[in-house]
């Protein structure tokens, strides 16, 4: 067996079907895409090869523009809201909670394993306005506060605002339970020797906690990114990408162009737009974390 | 040595198989390329008397169009050896992807639901499809299709002939909450735009909502829209407009966006109604919640069950009130709801006679066993039929025009656009001159 794995051709050759079929499966779809997306309208009928147009296009196309910045707003607040709240989440969990702490994990991590389209069911009843008052409503009703009761859903800013609630609370168990477990990787003598040393706190966690779980950090920020900017499904089950186009992601105006205006080329285009994306700020992340301070 | 040649055989086996995989693809897309031929043998399939049938309805949905098809088909069954409808549902928001896919590998079953329209006028330019009127006069059963409905289906597809069967025969309105009415001093249901905004003004005066539509799907608020266009340009607003021959940003179709825009802002439509669906709409209705709502006599299956709390007769119906002469009170909003279509290539002996059995008995079973007209004709009435199954077939009998709904003549891209936005009209974000730019830039694409 070792004279087989050491002889290079052989590792070559058992290498070479996984790397097959990971080009083909990755690949091989990508530079597809990127050849439809020089072409307008739908493969099998007005298929035309139009060069590099559909990129130029792109730019005087309301809806991809709007959904292109509605998703980058959509970004800014999301992925800090999951990967901060998750942190201080985790960092409770592990310097202020003493007892039940699978328990509460437990609790915590739920709302990630609940179906999406449930969620968004939850939150609907909950921002729901009429015919009756859903749970906030009726709140502020409770409290007198009844010039702020209003259809959450059916106004662009707040129908964002709730969707934007709604996702960062889906994702907190998730990254909670992920930055607990590099918390409890940190030596224990490392903390006591700090805090034999005077460091409490905000320093404690500054100088040694948040220095001790970066990589794990960039890794929740790359998982979050990756993940808010594929948004689809959660602003599909809660708002339709509703009012107007407020709640529209790229990935909703791609696939809007592709089956229901039949714009096959133009949709890979936008498609393309995204992976271009999505690399380049997963680049400048992994850029960012490899510097050192 | 062994050992390197079972590693060689290994990769060679995935190799192969990788390659073949991919050569089986490339064979599934060459055909995509000959659409519209018919050229091809649909083979032995048909030796089982297999029938293919696309549906948008669950199966076992009672009284859904898929289940009166499939279970005429079932009786048919019974007469014929071997027979059997295969039955596929897909959900109606992948129709049409699913439609064009079939569509590119010259491949739609035997008998496929689709939407008529734009959508359909498509398929008929393809060639891919059967010619209706020809067929089912051959097959001598013509004269089971209603005539209203036929001259409807015409008119959707720009007078290209009759490429379907209707699944309905829907006219729209607004049905209002009778009890409501009589409690804001209301006689008599208006017939003009002005009486309509006056009966609205009074509703709310009493405290009642005046209209709830189901906005949250946005087709019954461009509906609304919709009605006002049609009463003061006339039927073929919208038509003119996406030909080009007008212009949506011309100031009578503005007006008819600011109609909607203004009666929102004085409160005559349900606060926040761009978050409610259709259903809940209904049911506001029939709650006594809001005093109008403006469907079609679809409806009619909701007011005649059991959580009707209006009661049979409680809820009533009237036309959309004109504005000027441009139509008449007895031009009615109409459309065949969606139609069945049937695959040219695979059409032959079998397919007729299972034609010939199942659509000359579809009118009368529908009305027999769901109440609601089909777009077939109907030989006799039955004897125990509700106050609203009445009220729209009165209503049908006094139709001498039909008009369409907003989107009908709309590509889908101005389609989408024209839905999506009217929400932000409703709410005010954008004003009408904004809602119609947007309606003429994206129409103007595809002149």
């Amino acid at each position: 067996m070792e004279r087989v794995l050491g002889d290079k051709k052989a590792i070559a050759l058992m290498v070479l079907p996984a790397l097959i079929i990971f080009v083909g499966v990755i690949f091989v779809p990508i530079v597809w895409t990127f050849i439809y997306s020089l072409f307008s309208g739908m493969p099998g009928f007005k298929f035309e090869y139009v060069g590099f147009s559909n990129y130029i296009n792109m730019w005087s196309n309301k809806q991809t523009v709007a959904a292109i910045k509605m998703n980058w707003k959509y970004i800014l607040f999301v992925t800090p809201g999951q990967v901060g709240f998750g942190l201080l989440v985790s960092l409770m969990m592990y310097f202020s909670i003493k007892k039940f702490k699978t328990l509460s994990r437990t609790i915590v991590f739920i709302p990630t394993i609940l179906p999406t389209v449930a969620v968004a069911q939850m939150f609907a009843k909950m921002y729901e306005m009429v015919p009756n008052y859903g749970l906030i409503n009726a709140l502020l009703d409770l409290a007198g506060l009844d010039r702020y009761i209003q259809p959450f859903l059916g106004q662009p800013n707040t129908s964002f605002g709730a969707l934007v609630v709604m996702d960062i609370w889906t994702a907190i168990g998730f990254y909670t339970v992920i930055i607990y477990g590099a918390l409890v990787d940190i030596p224990h003598e490392l903390l006591e020797a700090a805090r034999i040393d005077g460091a409490s706190g905000v320093k404690l966690f500054t100088k040694i906690v948040f220095p001790m779980i970066r990589t794990i950090m960039i890794t929740c920020l790359v998982f979050s990114f990756t993940g808010t900017i594929k948004l689809y499904e959660s602003a599909t089950a809660l708002t339709k990408g509703g009012p107007g186009f407020a709640t529209t992601s790229m990935t909703m105006n791609m696939y809007q162009n592709a089956f229901l205006f039949d714009q096959y080329g133009y949709a890979s285009a936008v498609a393309i737009l995204i992976l271009a994306q999505c690399l380049l700020v997963t680049f400048i992340i992994n850029k960012l974390s490899r510097e050192k301070y | 040595m062994k050992k390197k040649l079972l590693i060689l055989g290994v990769v060679l086996v995935l190799l192969v198989s990788m390659l073949a995989g991919c050569a089986g693809n490339q064979g599934a897309k060459t055909p995509s390329a000959s659409t519209g031929s018919n050229t091809g043998s649909s083979g032995d399939k048909f030796q089982s008397r297999t029938i293919k049938f696309l549906s948008i309805w669950p199966e076992d949905d009672k009284n859904s169009n898929g289940w009166i098809v499939s279970e005429l088909s079932r009786q048919y069954g019974e007469t014929v050896d071997g027979f059997k409808l295969e039955y596929e549902y897909v959900a109606i928001d992948q129709l049409d992807q699913k439609v064009k896919i079939l569509m590119s590998s010259d491949d739609l079953p035997e008998v496929c639901t689709y939407e008529s329209g734009v959508r359909l006028k498509q398929v008929i330019d393809a060639g891919l499809i059967l010619n209706v009127e020809e067929t089912f006069t051959e097959l001598g059963i013509r004269d089971c299709l209603d005539e209203g409905a036929v001259s409807l289906l015409k008119r959707l597809v720009d007078g290209k002939g009759l490429y379907c069967v209707p699944l309905g025969l829907n006219m729209e309105g607004f049905w209002y909450n009778k009890a409501l009415f009589e409690k804001a001093g209301i006689q008599k249901a208006p017939e003009t735009w002005d009486e309509f905004l006056e009966v609205c003004e009074k509703l709310k005066a009493a405290g009642i909502t005046p209209i709830v539509q189901g906005g949250s799907d946005n087709w019954p608020m461009t509906r609304v829209l919709n009605a006002y266009l049609v009463r003061s340009v006339g039927p073929n607003a919208v038509q003119d407009a996406v030909t080009g021959k007008k212009k949506f940003t011309d100031p009578e179709y503005v007006a008819a966006a600011q109609m909607f825009q203004d009666m929102a802002k004085k409160g005559y439509f349900a606060e926040g109604m761009n978050t409610i669906d259709p259903g809940t709409a209904t049911s506001m209705l029939m709650n006594g919640q809001a005093a109008m709502n403006y469907d079609g006599s679809w409806k009619v299956s909701n007011l005649n069950s059991d959580d009707n709390t209006a009661g049979p007769e409680g809820i009533g119906f009237f036309n959309v009130p004109v504005v000027n002469d441009s139509s008449t009170i007895l031009d009615y909003s109409m459309n065949c709801g969606n139609i069945l279509m049937f695959s040219k290539k695979k059409y032959d002996d079998k397919v007729a006679d299972w034609m010939k059995y199942v659509f000359p008995k579809l009118g009368d079973f529908a009305m027999q066993e769901t109440g609601a007209f089909k777009g077939f004709s109907i030989s006799k009435m039955p004897e125990d039929t509700t106050y609203y199954t009445q009220l729209v077939a009165e209503h049908l009998a006094k139709a001498q025009g039909a008009f369409l709904w907003f989107e009908a003549k709309m590509d889908s891209e101005t389609s989408t656009i024209a839905q999506q936005s009217i929400s932000l009209l409703y709410t005010g974000e954008i004003t009408a001159e904004d809602y119609m730019r947007l309606l003429e830039e994206t129409a103007a694409k595809s002149r």
